[in-house]
């Protein structure tokens, strides 16, 4: 009797814990990008941090991450493209690439991307700034950790997902051209008409919110995290691991919604 | 001060006022003149430039512009002080705590050293109080 | 006071390079939104056009109609009526409405595999063009749901050959039939032997034409005997008064039916020569004997036919002829 009476109470306890922290994340995510449209944020120690963050995020990663992806891409779309052509579906084969490529495997890819490198710096970073007790000491110092340190990295991430989806969906669209088409011009109509079909205003809608949602994502859940953590230095890897898988699950939801959504 | 809690209890009594203190470590990735700049940016929204300028004046009052780019963990006890005290002081904060100084320079011989670091920053803070306990009061010079 | 010196920061151009990629991100994606909303239409004038259909299964919104292949327009909308049509709202770009004349034609297909296609036919480009909000019917043809009536169709074909090849099957009969027949023509009244099925009603056909000709030989004898009967009689009829006119009528009838009998030996006599010309072209048999069997059924009716019309005239002329008695017509 006892020992199942611990048991419920340890599930209960563990349920509410769960929700606890989600709902956490969620007050975050509210906050930050609440604080993202004050324009009183924006000063000159945000702004850096922002640009910091949108260095170390998209600049930095440009070249080798924008060449993965047009070699992915490029693989992708010639395998559907002959594929198609051997089922007699080529007419198909342009619109099929591009919606896996843009509209689903580019925006998921990036995210995991920066996940795996700037999600799990900034775990990190925020778990053992909390352990160190370096965010009192801002606040100390009279600096708004949150302003300072969190939503500006938000918004660093957001921004970095945005344009690195934006840069490789582009060249994605480009290389599905070249790949259908060959190297000429001449069917232009014939793609654009394959973007009209492609590109409805609500898939163009669901794929905006869809890499706002990543970008949110990648960074909320990770400082989040590394905010949960107990201050003690042995919690760092245990905050780091529980971001990270929260962060994949987070993701998966997400594109699993956006398909919902777009399919359903 | 008779001891820990009585501390504990003057520092919370002060909450407008900039600690300096062993708990309160400098920002682990930036360089000390970043980490002292960043509060006239973030309060005053002064360009960095400016901030850095002025970070940098006043490293250079106590001699310690060479440590301006060093970050905290490259840091000698000293120069860790004068980081903290520095990042309080460019706050204007009426009150300037010094947490146990003992903590903060383990290493040397703290009063005369702390002395001359005020005195050096004179005019830039208003009033500074040093906290530290009564059995270390023969250590101070009698006033 | 003293300055800063300028940092020796790990990133250079900070500003400068997040401010690029910043920028160009943002002209990046408003030029793709643009060109999205270009490539559907959103920029180029363009007329409406209603097809209306019983079922719009397969058809979606953005699917293209095409002309020759082409696409010239896209579907815009869909929506139901109160009469449970489904009303498709097709946006033409103004500059491929050319194609659409009042004379199109519009039919929804749909294949084995791949989505529904609309295509529009325009027969004669010289028909006026078809005005904006047109409404036209949308024809569909649906491969899909031929299928049963296909797998039903050579199911049947199936069965047909399947019994066709039996041993006792009809073509084996018919083939056992032809070969009788093809004896048969080989024997004594020919081709009419094997048509008729047998040497007595081949006879019978050929007796039927001899009397038809001793029956004409007869009426010359009678038509001969009226003449002497008129030159006789000429007074008696004239006395009996009006009745000359009905006998002029009925003579006119002989002679009608006399040209009649004439007409049907000819074509027996046509018939008779094309089941000649068959019994020698072995190859065109079936064909030939199937047009000679019909042809002599009719001649069998033509002489049965003229024989009754002379018996009907003969029956006349005792009633009108006031001494028929005297007469003895015997038809043989």
């Amino acid at each position: 009797m006892q020992s199942v009476h611990q048991f419920l109470t340890r599930v209960g306890a563990g349920f509410i814990g769960w929700l606890k922290s989600w709902r956490g994340i969620l007050r975050f995510a509210a906050q930050a990008a609440v604080e993202a449209f004050t324009p009183a944020l924006y000063n000159s120690a945000t702004r850096s941090v922002v640009q910091k963050q949108i260095y170390f995020t998209a600049w930095q990663i440009l070249p080798g991450f924008t060449l993965f992806a047009a070699v992915l891409s490029y693989v992708l779309i010639q395998i559907v493209v002959t594929t198609a052509r051997d089922f007699g579906l080529s007419d198909y084969a342009l619109e099929v690439s591009i919606r896996v490529l843009v509209l689903e495997l580019l925006p998921l890819l990036t995210a995991l991307f920066v996940a795996l490198r700037s999600g799990a710096a900034i775990n990190t970073e925020v778990a053992l700034m909390n352990i160190n007790n370096e965010i009192r000491a801002l606040e100390e110092a009279g600096v708004d950790p949150m302003r300072f340190e969190f939503t500006p990295r938000v918004i660093g991430g957001a921004i970095s997902v945005f344009a690195l989806t934006a840069l490789t969906s582009v060249l994605a669209l480009i290389l599905a051209y070249l790949a259908v088409y060959g190297f000429q011009l001449w069917s232009l109509p014939d793609f654009n008409r394959v973007m009209g079909q492609v590109f409805t205003p609500a898939a163009f809608v669901i794929l905006s919110l869809k890499s706002l949602a990543f970008g949110l994502a990648v960074t909320v859940i990770p400082i989040r995290a590394g905010l949960e953590a107990p201050r003690m230095m042995f919690f760092a890897p245990i905050a780091v691991l529980r971001g990270m898988v929260r962060l994949f699950f987070v993701l998966m939801i997400i594109e699993v919604a956006s398909l919902a959504l777009a399919y359903i | 001060m008779a001891d820990d809690a009585e501390r504990r209890a003057l520092v919370d009594q002060h909450g407008a006022a900039a600690l300096v203190s062993e708990t309160m470590p400098l920002r682990a990735n930036l360089s000390v003149l970043e980490n002292i700049a960043i509060v006239p940016q973030y309060r005053e929204n002064l360009p960095y430039a400016a901030a850095a300028d002025l970070a940098w004046g006043l490293l250079a009052r106590l001699g310690r512009t060479d440590c301006a780019f060093k970050r905290d963990p490259a840091l000698t006890c000293e120069e860790r002080f004068v980081a903290k005290l520095l990042r309080a002081c460019i706050l204007r904060a009426p009150i300037i705590l010094v947490d146990r100084p003992a903590l903060l320079l383990p290493d040397i011989h703290y009063p005369p050293f702390l002395e001359a670091t005020l005195g050096a920053l004179e005019g830039h803070y208003q009033t500074c109080w040093i906290v530290d306990y009564a059995w270390n009061a023969p250590l101070y010079p009698p006033r | 006071m003293e300055r800063a010196p300028v940092p020796a920061t790990l990133i250079r151009n900070l500003e400068f390079k997040v401010g690029l990629l910043l920028v160009g991100t943002l002209v990046l994606a408003l030029a793709f939104l643009a060109y999205v909303l270009h490539v559907r239409g959103v920029f180029e004038p363009s007329q409406e056009l209603i097809l209306v259909a019983d079922d719009a299964e397969g058809v979606s919104v953005g699917m293209p109609l095409s002309f020759s292949g082409f696409p010239i327009g896209r579907v815009s909308r869909l929506d139901l009526t109160d009469q449970g049509q489904v009303r498709v709202h097709v946006a033409v770009p103004l500059k491929s409405a050319r194609w659409l004349r009042e004379s199109s034609r519009f039919t929804l297909e749909k294949g084995l595999v791949g989505g529904a296609k609309i295509r529009a036919f325009s027969t004669n480009l010289a028909d006026p063009p078809l005005p904006d909000g047109a409404e036209r019917s949308l024809l569909t043809g649906d491969a899909t749901q031929e299928i049963p009536v296909l797998v039903a169709k050579v199911k049947a074909i199936l069965a047909n050959v399947e019994a066709m090849t039996a041993g006792d099957s009809s073509i084996n009969r018919a083939l056992a039939h032809a070969d009788t027949i093809s004896g048969r023509m080989a024997g004594e009244y020919g081709v009419l032997e094997g048509v008729l099925g047998g040497p007595d009603k081949a006879r019978k056909i050929v007796d039927a034409l001899d009397r038809a000709n001793s029956l004409l030989a007869n009426l010359n004898g009678v038509s001969l005997k009226v003449d002497q009967m008129l030159v006789k009689a000429d007074q008696r009829v004239f006395g009996a008064g009006g009745t000359m006119d009905r006998t002029d009528q009925s003579l006119a009838q002989v002679n009608a039916i006399l040209a009649d009998v004439r007409e049907s030996l000819g074509k027996a006599d046509a018939i008779l020569r094309e089941a000649q010309a068959a019994a020698a072209n072995v190859n065109a048999i079936t064909a030939d004997v199937k047009g000679a069997t019909t042809d002599l059924a009719s001649l069998r009716a033509e002489v049965d036919e003229s024989l009754r019309k002379v018996n009907h005239l003969i029956n006349e002329i005792n009633r009108k002829w006031p001494f028929a008695r005297d007469v003895e017509l015997k038809l043989p």
